[in-house]
């Protein structure tokens, strides 16, 4: 792909995104398009960490929860009316959060891999037990509640609606930057080869260590925006580990380290899952929802990105964009990704 | 403090401590042979469970004898599910194993669902609620019974591990997967047998976590975090040090269940994971390995 | 099984009939427009966790959710209409709630809504609901947070909000003669948004009365085990015992017990005892006798509708009467208490529904009772003790059918 039909691609998409809620008018569409937007945020931000430094954390919803928590509890603590205000507020809860991820983080990162993959499962159980223990600020099993806006049911997802898209589109321009910059070169050399790229001089821990937190940040703003969608929120709507889930599949469906990856992952899964519970017995929805995975992960495992940049390539191998392609490597092509990171390095 | 209660707890969190290993060791096995991090291992535990169930409320067999038969039937359930899902990961799988046995565990859950329905079940043996006395301390026949078969398992498996010719191509698996196959070790048969022992040793924790719990197929979802938990404190690839820091975790945790609360336990059993990463992130008994 | 519930082609007789029972009230409000003939059915949405944490509450709701829809219909409907019944998944979770409700409403346009189980989807559902202006009758979300949201739609279909229901226990304890009564308790409780208020509300009646705490813990729903805590409760000594439990733990705690061979005066447990079989199955039928549990609704209460209910169920799911979880039930009333609201409303305005459900006294399988501003009922549960191998109501005199084993007899005595 030439990189003007790229940015024509993400136009469209964000222009077609903003034109969505005036299009589709009818709130179950919009509620549905919400959590498919969230899901779109999460997996992108999701990415920072585990697509470009193949950090997969399993724990995203840890700070998703967080940011919910903190959002209910300084509107509370400042008084903040319903209404649109409370908008106002996320960029502080997502430097909170980030704040919050920078100990837990440091922690977190000194373990690598499937030992990484699990201390991420706890995190995400140590901030649901912190909400459930800590009753005096969280409100405990109890839950805690958000102001109530004073908006119809027609209208009322709008607002969550274009709030989660501005995060998202900010998730996926912070992933751009990263990606065009040193720190994202960074990353992929820790991907593929975090001793090596330490021995060339990466800092791999701070590098690290700064996805962890950006991601934690972005995915504060999401929780936070959806918690006050849903007026209510209580230990395991917060921390639930099927939102965790839920962003590394749609990450890994796409093609997790591309950029557009998380988002196409995002757009097919979210709906299908939300529709597919809403039409099938749940026990059937279980084993089918298992077997597409399955599918998935047999039949395009470096996601879908990846894989149509593969045919592209096979079809004219002049023009391979080196930085587009990059998702996993698979045996015996780990020269070809070793000269990938050199020839990113150069430019 | 009463000094009885105390004790009774750390008796009680050593036997339960022994069960948990058996579950806790599985994991390890899995991770140490296939680099697999096998998040629906909880789930093969439910579907042993419902195993025994079934067994012993339609054909009235007591869950340790079925053992006999759900022992082998889990083995071959997990060698297929390794030959039909994980044996084609190669590169990156530890990450898609994640992906792939979670897909696993949600398939288990929704079959158990279909069958046995979602009621809480238990296995409610007639002596499972007998007791005797040493020392003013109860000791429960049932949580003794399974600490003794989760001592006897693990001791077999030691010796299938340390006196035998597939024992030692297992753990020259475990040392390095390439190196062994290179040596002309069949690592695709090796990794299909551990899975499947795995699920066995799953399908032998599962009769006793039926018999200790009331359980549904969701309760998947709470036994996971606790396994995984377990075997990072254990090193994460070693099957010894899953064991052993199961007994340690869940003494610790039943006892400070009673001298602070149980709720206060819970953080404490993550302070010690938070701990451990810092001061020593391969485990209490991790031996240095490329992913610690 | 599929979501909708199929009412199949309805043949003119049965048509005819129901016309004919429904009577003339009807085509005073139809506006004379339509016949009953042409009426449609009426739609009814509830979402229900299938799979997932609060899935074994799900499957008893469907049951009973789906048994009064076909007893209505046998009866002719309401106000003329069929009921159709439309389930849906959340597989416990909230996202899948709120869009499950939102579809409900703005898409599928149904006619009234029925609130899930999963007391604490209740909330985020029960709020969609109010946007629509919808009346929410739900089985079980008996939390304070439920009602003090400000809320007008909101009605807990139980004789008494949720967070009372222990307090009979104090009243027959306390009731007791004094020279009987217990000197000390002990409580143990899930941290759980609604049980825990209940033995709270339990605890501090019976501190006003005299009666010392010797021991108080509140512990997480997942444990590896309950043992320490029962224990703990065990070696307390405790001449009563109060457990804010579910069937897991209610089955441990009772466990212990029986193994510690600790055997108090009285034990009461938020839920567990009055699951049926299951708790005779858990605990062993040696072991029951002697267990109190709050109950609203029991298959054996002479109530409105019960026994055809109670016979209607068994023939229709298998069992037996005595198996039936109270879950079924709380759902139960749920139907009938919006059957009554409609039929008072004369009509499928939910604003007119809503004003009924404020000003009626219902008429259930729980007993009667009517709801107040905040949509709390003001009736009152009964205390349930199992005696001689069934669940038998001992309190309040009136209502007992059976003499109050006390003290509890020793475990396995029975």
């Amino acid at each position: 792909m030439t990189r003007r039909l790229r940015i024509a691609g993400w136009l469209l998409v964000l222009v077609a995104s903003l034109l969505f809620p005036l299009v589709f008018t009818n709130p179950a569409t919009l509620s549905i398009a919400l959590v498919t937007l969230m899901y779109v945020g999460l997996a992108s931000s999701w990415n920072i960490l585990g697509g470009f430094a193949g950090y997969i954390s399993l724990g995203i919803s840890a700070f998703f929860g967080f940011g919910g928590y903190a959002f209910a509890i300084t509107l509370h603590a400042f008084n903040v009316q319903a209404g649109y205000t409370p908008f106002a507020w996320l960029p502080l809860i997502g430097v909170l959060t980030a704040v919050v991820a920078i100990p837990l983080g440091w922690a977190a990162l000194r373990t690598r891999q499937a030992v990484f993959v699990t201390v991420t499962i706890a995190l995400m159980l140590v901030i649901q037990l912190s909400a459930e223990n800590l009753v005096s600020i969280t409100g405990g099993a109890t839950g805690y509640g958000f102001p109530i806006p004073n908006w119809s049911a027609a209208f009322y997802y709008k607002p969550f609606y274009y709030a989660m898209l501005t995060v998202v589109v900010v998730s996926i321009a912070v992933a751009y930057v990263v990606r065009r910059s040193g720190l994202g070169l960074g990353l992929l050399a820790i991907r593929d080869d975090e001793d090596k790229a330490e021995a060339i001089g990466v800092p791999t821990k701070s590098y690290k260590l700064a996805a962890f937190v950006i991601s934690a940040g972005l995915a504060g703003m999401i929780g936070a925006i959806f918690a006050y969608s849903v007026l209510y929120i209580y230990p395991q709507n917060a921390v639930d580990p099927l939102i965790s889930m839920g962003a590394a599949l749609m990450a890994f469906l796409g093609g997790a380290g591309t950029l557009a990856g998380p988002v196409l992952g995002a757009l097919i899964l979210a709906p299908a899952q939300t529709e597919l519970s809403y039409y099938v017995n749940g026990q059937l929805y279980l084993i089918l929802y298992g077997a597409l995975f399955l599918a998935i992960v047999r039949l395009l495992p470096r996601g879908i990105i990846p894989s149509i940049g593969d045919q592209l390539r096979s079809r004219s191998s002049r023009h391979v964009d080196l930085l587009e392609h990059d998702g996993h490597h698979v045996e015996g092509r780990v020269d070809a990704d070793d000269v990938k990171v050199m020839e990113g390095v150069r430019e | 403090m009463n000094g009885g209660l105390l004790l009774g707890a750390s008796v009680l969190g050593l036997l339960l401590g022994g069960i948990y290993g058996l579950m806790a060791s599985g994991l390890a096995l899995t991770f140490g042979v296939m680099r697999v991090i096998n998040v629906g291992h909880s789930a093969l535990v439910i579907a042993g469970a419902y195993m025994s169930y079934e067994l012993f409320a339609h054909l009235h067999i007591d869950p340790f004898v079925s053992l006999v038969i759900t022992m082998p039937v889990m083995f071959l359930i997990g060698m297929g599910l390794e030959m039909a899902f994980l044996q084609h990961l190669r590169e990156d799988r530890e990450q898609f194993s994640v992906l792939v046995t979670w897909a696993i565990a949600l398939g288990v859950e929704g079959v158990l669902g279909y069958f046995c329905g979602t009621d809480l079940v238990q296995i409610s043996t007639n002596y499972a609620n007998s007791s005797f006395s040493i020392g003013g301390v109860q000791i429960v026949y049932i949580y003794l019974y399974g600490f003794l078969l989760g001592a006897l398992l693990m001791g077999l498996l030691a010796l299938l591990l340390r006196r035998t010719t597939f024992g030692w191509s297992l753990r020259a698996t475990v040392l390095n997967r390439q190196a062994a196959q290179l040596i002309g070790i069949d690592v695709a048969k090796v990794s299909a047998i551990a899975f499947g022992i795995a699920a066995a040793m799953a399908a032998a924790g599962g009769a006793l976590y039926g018999m200790l719990n009331t359980f549904n197929p969701g309760s998947w979802y709470d036994l996971i975090g606790d396994l995984l938990i377990i075997i990072v404190l254990g090193g994460f690839s070693s099957v010894r040090g899953a064991f052993i820091a199961s007994l340690v975790v869940i003494m610790f945790q039943e006892i400070l269940s009673v001298i602070i609360s149980p709720t206060w336990a819970d953080w404490s059993f993550f302070m010690l994971l938070a701990i451990v990463l810092i001061v020593r992130p391969s485990g209490f008994f991790g031996v240095k390995t490329r992913e610690a | 099984m599929k979501q909708t519930f199929c009412i199949g082609r309805t043949g003119a007789a049965a048509l005819v009939i129901s016309a004919l029972m429904v009577g003339l009230s009807l085509s005073v409000v139809g506006g004379g427009a339509s016949g009953a003939a042409s009426k449609s059915p009426i739609t009814i949405g509830v979402s229900i966790s299938e799979t997932g944490d609060f899935s074994p509450d799900g499957a008893a709701d469907m049951n009973a959710y789906s048994l009064w829809a076909q007893l209505v219909n046998d009866s002719g409907g309401i106000l003329g209409h069929k009921v159709q019944m439309k389930f849906v998944n959340d597989a416990s979770s909230t996202s899948q709630v709120v869009t499950n409700y939102t579809t409900l409403l703005s898409k599928d346009h149904v006619n009234f809504v029925f609130g899930p189980f999963s007391s604490l989807l209740t909330i985020p559902a029960s709020e969609i609901a109010a946007r629509y202006g919808y009346a929410f009758v739900e089985p079980s979300g008996g939390s304070q947070a439920v009602f003090n949201r400000g809320l007008k739609n909101v009605f807990e279909a139980e004789p008494q909000a949720g967070y009372q229901d222990m307090l009979s226990f104090g009243d027959w304890v306390l009731g007791l003669p004094k020279s009987e009564r217990p000197k000390t308790a002990a409580y143990a409780t899930e941290d759980d948004p609604f049980i825990g208020p209940e033995v709270a509300a339990l605890q501090a009646k019976f501190e006003a009365a005299g009666i010392k705490t010797v021991y108080n813990k509140t512990y997480p729903i997942e444990l590896p085990s309950y043992a320490p805590i029962a224990l703990g409760v065990a070696q307390s000594k405790a001449q009563v015992v109060v457990l804010g439990t579910n069937l897991p733990d209610a089955t441990a705690f009772t466990q212990t017990f029986i193994q510690q061979k600790y055997n108090p005066l009285a034990i009461d447990y938020a839920s567990g005892p009055d699951q049926g079989t299951p708790w005779v199955k858990a605990v062993g039928a040696k072991n029951v006798a002697g267990t109190t549990v709050p109950l609203g609704w029991l298959p054996t209460l002479s109530t409105y509708q019960n026994k055809a209910f109670v016979a209607a169920y068994v023939k229709k799911y298998g069992g037996n009467a005595a198996a039936m979880s109270t879950d079924a039930g709380e759902a139960y009333s749920v139907g009938q208490v919006m059957a009554q609201a409609i039929t008072a409303a004369g009509s499928l305005s939910n604003t007119k529904v809503i004003a009924e459900l404020h000003k009626l006294t219902f008429k259930t399988v729980q007993g009667s009772f009517a709801f107040n501003k905040q949509g709390i009922p003001n009736g009152h549960v009964v205390l349930g003790q199992w005696v001689n191998g069934s669940l038998q109501i001992i309190y309040p005199p009136a209502v007992a059918t059976v003499k109050a084993l006390f003290p509890k007899p020793a475990w396995g005595t029975k």
